[in-house]
């Protein structure tokens, strides 16, 4: 498929990227660096996250009141076809625009071009749903699937990506599920399923789809392990049978979902230190954190008091001494600050909000409207 | 496209040397992986949980243990959380300080929230200050703007914000549980936008005097918040809506303006929104809402788009060069 955004130009960013922070390591001269910027030229329209989510915002209000607005021309015609017509039209134009922008303005993945994809095909979906009126979940499936995956091919985006790993995944199991033998099979399905995923994409170095391979990675990774999760393979189980018991069954096959559980996370942070790969170090992190949250749900005797405060003292203790291991980088490991910290003035207002203020309760509320000053802490 | 591609064009390009080319592919396959961030998240995920963790003891337990022991704990533990910061300090200075220290920040930020733990439980077992809750509130407060700008933190700059809003709050809030009338609630929305727009000056004047200059984000976003957000609800609710108005328009001005200096679209982010809900609404109220419920749809369309084009040539509007 035909790619939306200047693949040359997303070379050219991605070498000046590249070169940008070679320079801040001293391995280039600015004069070298600021060649680079001559000689690999880019043009693309990249404006600060605060504007983009500003631009996102501002589109967004603007393609809902279009619809709204050629909606007066059709007040008289009224009915199913007509709105169905209604969004094809919807649908036409932001995609007429959103190219138009992306070819003129230079946008790339700068807000305007995301709402206006998002716009067109939510607008898609609506005739969809209208003629195909309670059809099988599969038709909705396979019809998503489709959609999304050529809006990914095409504008390479977050969302859309994470919208064809979602129909993928939802359509394996609305087919698993039209069976009693292929239902028990379910989880491991899945993990077979999304282990594919990753090893299909883990040497794609395509850098236009550089960051959609990142969430698929992510995506795929995480799946992977829930299907092999003792806590969600249980309730699950027992959701899908419809048990109505207060606690759910234990489940067949149980010490292998034991290994997963404990396995998958160990192996993920791993194979993360030892390849460098950052993805797949964090995610091994998260579902260890789950694993945890897993043994706590069935096995633990304190009180969330107490898990809170051993979990803290572990944690801090953890981290304080890998800190103090890697003092001086081991196993090609360090505790480098790398780069500079774009959102440290909100980390920090963020750190205060979570830690929270005052022994009595306070905050200022009015009309529901929680103010940026006055949050209290949940905790006390 | 990769390291070795990369380099490549370059060479071919005559930008670089072979010779270094070959330096920083071998920098390149010798770099270490960076796990900062990753153990920087656990450590402050850690502190969350303990602190959590410790204020639901207390108040589970508060029957039980002896309260000269939890005292006597968490005491101990937010002094040597403060000695720990003063032992590994640097002097002070009106420009940002960076402690070579890794730790300290957070032992500080641990030390906040003990502390904070600690006088909570004295004034709940003990009302070691009465009924004054202002008192028990403006102490901490004090404590963390002091740490702010002692130990140049803010994470303690935004707690002892937060405590200084909810000290206006309450000492302000108990009046409109008396009477419980709009005038009271009025008088909360106006203290609210005087902190807010007082915020904002300290933040504009830090900025200024470089003292803590980068304290200024923390001000102005806390208190540009706060201000615009209740002129927001004075507007919407109140009478002398033209006050609001003004306020709210001139902060929104103010932050359009001020994104060009601090170089932070945050502040333009702001600035746009909160003008753009202002003016928005002073509109719909004045032409009534008959023609406001004609004209909608075309006013959303075509505001938002011209909002859009601003944004998309924000700099040329504002004469930043790039």
């Amino acid at each position: 498929m035909k790619k939306a955004y200047n693949l040359h130009w997303i070379e050219n960013l991605y070498i000046s990227q590249v070169s940008s922070r070679w320079r801040a390591k001293n391995l280039l001269t600015p004069e070298q660096e600021a060649q680079i910027k001559v000689e690999f030229p880019e043009e693309f329209y990249r404006p600060g996250i605060f504007v983009k989510i500003g631009l996102f915002i501002f589109a967004t209000i603007a393609c809902s009141f279009f619809v709204g607005f050629i909606s007066i021309f059709f007040l008289e015609a009224g009915g199913d076809d007509a709105f169905s017509f209604l969004s094809m039209i919807a649908c036409v134009c932001y995609l007429i625009s959103l190219e138009y922008l992306i070819k003129n303005r230079k946008l790339f993945h700068s807000g305007v071009d995301n709402a206006l994809l998002y716009a067109a095909i939510t607008a898609a979906f609506v005739p969809m749903f209208i003629l195909f009126e309670d059809a099988d979940v599969l038709v909705y499936c396979i019809f998503s699937l489709i959609l999304f995956t050529l809006a990914t091919l095409r504008y390479a985006d977050l969302l859309t990506t994470i919208g064809c790993f979602g129909a993928l995944f939802t359509l394996l199991a609305s087919l698993m599920l039209k069976f009693p033998l292929s239902k028990a099979l379910l989880p491991f399905a899945i993990m077979i399923l999304a282990a594919g995923i990753y090893f299909s994409i883990r040497n794609n170095r395509s850098l236009y789809y550089a960051d959609c391979i990142k969430v698929l990675k992510a995506l795929s990774l995480v799946t992977f392990y829930l299907g092999g999760n003792y806590f969600i393979v249980r309730e699950g189980n027992a959701l899908l049978n419809e048990l109505n018991l207060p606690v759910s069954p234990q489940i067949a096959f149980a010490p292998v979902f034991y290994f997963f559980t404990t396995a998958i996370p160990a192996f993920y942070v791993i194979a993360g230190l030892k390849r460098h790969d950052r993805v797949l170090f964090i995610i091994g992190l998260l579902t260890f954190a789950f694993s945890i949250y897993t043994y706590r749900s069935f096995f633990s005797q304190l009180t969330i008091a107490q898990e809170l405060l051993v979990a803290g003292i572990v944690m801090i203790a953890a981290a304080v001494s890998v800190i103090k291991y890697l003092h001086t980088p081991k196993h090609r490991v360090s505790d480098e600050q790398e780069g500079q910290r774009k959102l440290a003035n909100l980390e920090a207002i963020w750190v205060a909000q979570n830690l929270g203020q005052a022994p009595q309760e306070n905050g200022l509320e009015f009309g529901g409207g929680n103010f940026g000053g006055g949050g209290a802490g949940e905790v006390y | 496209m990769n390291t070795r591609t990369i380099l490549k064009a370059l060479v071919d390009k005559e930008i670089i040397s072979d010779q270094q080319s070959s330096v920083i592919s071998s920098y390149e396959t010798t770099r270490p992986f960076s796990i900062h961030w990753e153990l920087r998240s656990i450590l402050y995920l850690g502190i969350l949980f303990l602190t959590s963790g410790i204020g639901i003891i207390i108040y589970e337990n508060i029957d039980t243990i002896g309260h000269q022991v939890i005292i006597a704990t968490i005491a101990c533990l937010t002094i040597a959380c403060f000695a720990y910061t003063f032992k590994h300090s640097l002097p002070y200075s009106h420009d940002e300080v960076k402690n070579p220290n890794k730790l300290s920040d957070y032992v500080l930020l641990l030390g906040c929230t003990t502390f904070l733990a600690l006088e909570g439980y004295l004034q709940f077992q003990y009302t070691l200050f009465g009924t004054r809750y202002g008192v028990a509130i403006i102490i901490p407060t004090i404590v963390f703007l002091f740490s702010a700008y002692r130990f140049d933190h803010r994470g303690a700059l935004s707690m002892g914000i937060t405590g200084l809003a909810s000290w206006l709050g309450l000492t302000i809030a108990p009046l409109s549980i008396l009477s419980e009338n709009d005038f009271t609630e009025e008088r909360l929305v106006i203290s609210a936008v005087i902190l807010g727009i007082a915020l904002v000056a300290l933040g504009w004047l830090s900025c200024e005097k470089q003292i803590k200059a980068h304290f200024s984000f923390t001000y102005l976003f806390m208190g540009g918040n706060l201000a615009p957000a209740a002129a927001l609800v004075g507007l919407f609710t109140h009478p002398f809506k033209i006050v609001y108005f003004c306020i709210g328009i001139g902060l929104s001005v103010f932050f359009v303006l001020r994104s060009r200096q601090a170089h932070s679209l945050l502040f333009l982010l702001m600035g746009v929104v909160y003008g753009y809900v202002i003016i928005t609404y002073s509109i719909f109220e004045s032409i009534g809402s008959d023609a406001a419920f004609a004209l909608g749809s075309l006013y959303f369309m075509l505001s938002s788009a011209g909002v859009i084009v601003f944004l998309l040539k924000y700099k040329v509007f504002l004469g930043i060069k790039k």
